[in-house]
């Protein structure tokens, strides 16, 4: 991030004048000592780190406009009756409010952690293609600014839901093409990423570390880029059949020209329910690497983590039919989906259950990122809970399209994927930046994060028990008062994150003071292994094998006699 | 550049054309779950197939169907039923044709409000295509012929009687309202 291009780590000292491509393709015949500074740094960018960096700045300013479009739907709804929008507006609200923060900000943000960590975690010089890199991120703005624009246009921005049902999308005004050609944009970006993440894992890492020697980010990475590289094309197909039917003819949608809404329902599922676990699964891989590095204790049963991402991976393909319990499949597909997805409860248990066991009986300090992954798995756990509740058909028939729904997929959303997103930024801030940030303030944010987040959306699962349907601008007076506390908790929550700006802010501009290479005691992955803050190139010469060696011993992966065999 | 960049580089491109070769599988698995749901749906008899019901040979009872028509107050246009009253089968199709005429020099938006009498034909019929689901403009003094495809449920009873199906046109003007009240909304927004 800095531009001290060449500060090496002194424990392993790489001759850095000559020899190993660094991922610039070899055609590149600038100078890699000197980056080009000012705009073109960014622009032109084919540095991991670099593009990583912009990824990251671009998720979290998506994610403050997105949540700006939250505090909107939750100023309306404080009171009954319509006090600041029309109800076509407040549709816009929601479904802009969840396209930006599922293509805009989550998802961009994991791949900026995947760019900026995965060639530092496995010993890679940079990412496998770094000209395409570039291009992954530079479709991102464009894709903000079409879903931004598509307010302003006669009609107003998409208002079908960010599921996008017709016939309700194939009706709506031009907004709805600006969001399918954001769709568009943001699903090449995330092919293209994918292809990356996957080629960099698979073929870059340093010697001695086998695939199932990987940091568990890195297995997660792994496993959603090949998620996303399954589905991105299934959604991509989705909205260009929306898109023909709303201009050129076709009915793939359209009752009456032979063809069924319901259809779009299953594609679009098809993707939507893998892409539940694009947002998760990294997640899960941030914490599995927080949790040993706090309690100094190696990841229990990191095997059974592997497979465990694994399954609920493949597990993700056969499950989409739960989000459409409610249009009328007979008894038997009822059955089977939701014997199929009670059955993914089983491997996301492993997870949790391996994460308290890496706890127990550790030796466990509580800085900022520790107390996130502990946040997340109390909420997460929660979160799953409420979705094994709504996998029983019979139930979800009941509960399907209430403020429930909204309750379960914050909770996994925001508590499971942002709040990982929140850890890995405290965990790795000093590696990026080279300072310490404030603990006292990283703290407060995470204990307001933690309060105000829980006083949001704990009151939904009542609500939706109760029977107040989502994505309405009004409601019935009973549900006023719960209406209220989820207001007043989500201008909190919102509010506390200023406060994560101005930490990472601060941070940057020297924090509490520079940074240990190593600041945290049980920190073992080979990302540490480099300076702080981490030069602008690393391993351009891969890690000699006894680094690797010593890093796989420290976290269980290896006996410690094939070191000393190896001296 | 060495040969062990080199090397890194070949796989690496060879495994990033496996995976894009992936991405168009799936893209083509997209489309192709076109024809595979329709079959699917056949074969599993959950949805009978909406082209087949035109052609299928009619059992049921005659259904009478009236179309009404009205203009709501101030709204400078006509609406004339072309078939004021059809008959319909349990099961079956039915298509009826409507003419809007713009009496105004000016353009105009218009949007039909269906209702049913009975209240409780709504759940026998089915409007597979209606003129009702969209915005309509009219160029000055334009007249065009609209319809709208009703399907019969098969369980539709015999003891329903005629089923009257009324439109009121309105003008988009509250729409239009609500637009600008939009617009506005966004503006205060952004301040």
């Amino acid at each position: 991030m800095t531009t001290t291009t060449d500060a090496l780590n002194p424990a392993h000292p790489i001759d850095h004048g000559h020899g190993a491509d660094h991922g610039h393709g070899g055609h590149d015949a600038h100078d890699h000592h000197h980056a080009p500074a000012g705009w073109r740094r960014w622009v032109y960018a084919t540095n991991h780190k670099d593009i990583g960096t912009m990824y990251l700045w671009f998720a979290f300013s998506m994610f403050l406009l997105g949540g700006t479009f939250a505090l909107g739907i939750r100023a309306e709804l404080f009171s009954p009756g319509m006090q600041f929008w029309q109800p076509e507006f407040f549709n816009q609200l929601t479904t802009l409010h969840g396209v930006i923060m599922v293509f805009g900000a989550i998802m961009p943000a994991f791949t900026g952690l995947m760019n900026w960590m995965i060639p530092l975690m496995i010993g890679a010089p940079d990412m496998a293609f770094a000209r395409m890199n570039n291009w992954s991120f530079w479709l991102l703005p464009p894709a903000a600014m079409l879903l931004i624009i598509s307010l302003f246009v006669p009609g107003g921005g998409p208002g079908a839901g960010w599921t996008f049902y017709p016939p309700l999308s194939v009706q709506l005004g031009a907004g709805m093409d600006f969001g399918i050609f954001a769709i568009h944009l943001m699903g090449l970006s995330s092919i293209m990423g994918s292809i990356n993440i996957v080629t960099t894992i698979l073929n870059m890492r340093a010697p001695g570390m086998t695939l199932l020697k990987m940091p568990m980010f890195a297995w997660t990475s792994l496993v959603t880029a090949y998620l996303l590289i399954a589905v991105a094309p299934v959604l991509a197909g989705a909205v260009t059949m929306l898109l023909t039917d709303r201009h050129f003819g076709t009915h793939f949608f359209n009752a009456a020209g032979g063809g069924d809404p319901i259809l779009f329902q299953h594609v679009f599922w098809f993707f939507g329910h893998p892409e539940v676990y694009i947002m998760a699964l990294p997640a899960f891989g941030v914490v599995s690497q927080i949790l040993p590095t706090f309690s100094r204790k190696p990841l229990f049963g990191y095997v059974s983590m592997v497979y465990a991402v694994c399954a609920i991976a493949i597990l993700s393909f056969m499950v989409w039919g739960h989000h459409m319990f409610a249009v009328g499949f007979p008894a038997t597909a009822q059955l089977f989906y939701m014997f199929m997805t009670m059955l993914i409860a089983v491997p996301t248990g492993v997870k949790v259950f391996n994460w308290i066991s890496t706890m127990w009986q550790g030796s466990m300090t509580f800085e900022t990122p520790m107390l996130f992954a502990i946040g997340f798995l109390c909420l997460f756990t929660i979160g799953g809970m409420s979705g094994l509740v709504l996998s029983l058909a019979p139930v979800d028939i009941q509960l399907h399209g209430t403020y429930y729904v909204v309750a379960h997929f914050h909770y996994v959303l925001v508590a499971g994927a942002l709040f990982s997103l929140f850890g890995a930024t405290y965990y790795w801030l000093p590696k990026w930046t080279g300072n310490m940030y404030s603990e006292r303030m990283g703290k407060l944010h995470f204990w307001w994060s933690m309060i105000a987040f829980n006083i949001t959306f704990f009151p939904m699962h009542f609500l939706g028990l109760a029977g107040m349907p989502r994505r309405i601008p009004d409601y019935a007076l009973q549900f006023t008062t719960f209406n209220e506390v989820a207001s007043v908790g989500a201008f909190l929550f919102g509010f506390a994150q200023i406060l994560f700006l101005y930490n990472v802010i601060h941070t940057i501009r020297g924090g509490v003071g520079p940074s240990p290479q190593r600041p945290w005691d049980g920190a073992t992955t080979l990302e540490w292994d480099v300076a702080c803050p981490a030069p602008h190139h690393t391993w351009t010469e891969p890690p000699s094998l006894a680094l690797v060696r010593e890093g796989l011993i420290a976290q269980g992966l290896e006996e410690s006699t094939h070191v000393e065999e190896l001296k | 550049m060495t040969s062990l960049a080199l090397q890194r580089q070949q796989g690496n491109r060879r495994t990033a054309r496996r995976l894009l070769l992936a991405v168009l599988a799936m893209l083509g698995f997209s489309f192709a779950m076109v024809p595979f749901y329709n079959v699917f749906c056949r074969v599993m008899g959950i949805q009978q197939d909406r082209t087949a019901v035109a052609d299928a040979p009619v059992a049921g009872w005659q259904q009478q169907v009236l179309f009404d028509s009205n203009v709501a107050a101030g709204v400078p246009m006509q609406i004339r039923a072309l078939d004021a009253r059809r008959e319909g089968h349990a099961g079956g199709l039915m298509k009826a044709r409507f003419e809007l005429r713009n009496l105004a020099d000016t353009p105009l938006g218009v949007r039909a409000v269906p209702s049913y009498a009975p209240l409780s034909a709504v759940r026998y019929v089915e409007k597979v295509q209606c003129f009702c689901f969209d915005a309509i403009h009219l160029a000055p003094r334009e007249v065009r012929e609209v319809t709208v495809v009703l399907v019969f449920k098969s369980d539709l009873p015999a003891t329903l009687g005629p089923i009257t199906l009324s439109y009121t046109v309105f003008g988009l003007d509250g729409g239009k309202q609500q637009t600008t009240a939009t617009a506005q909304s966004i503006a205060k927004a952004a301040t």
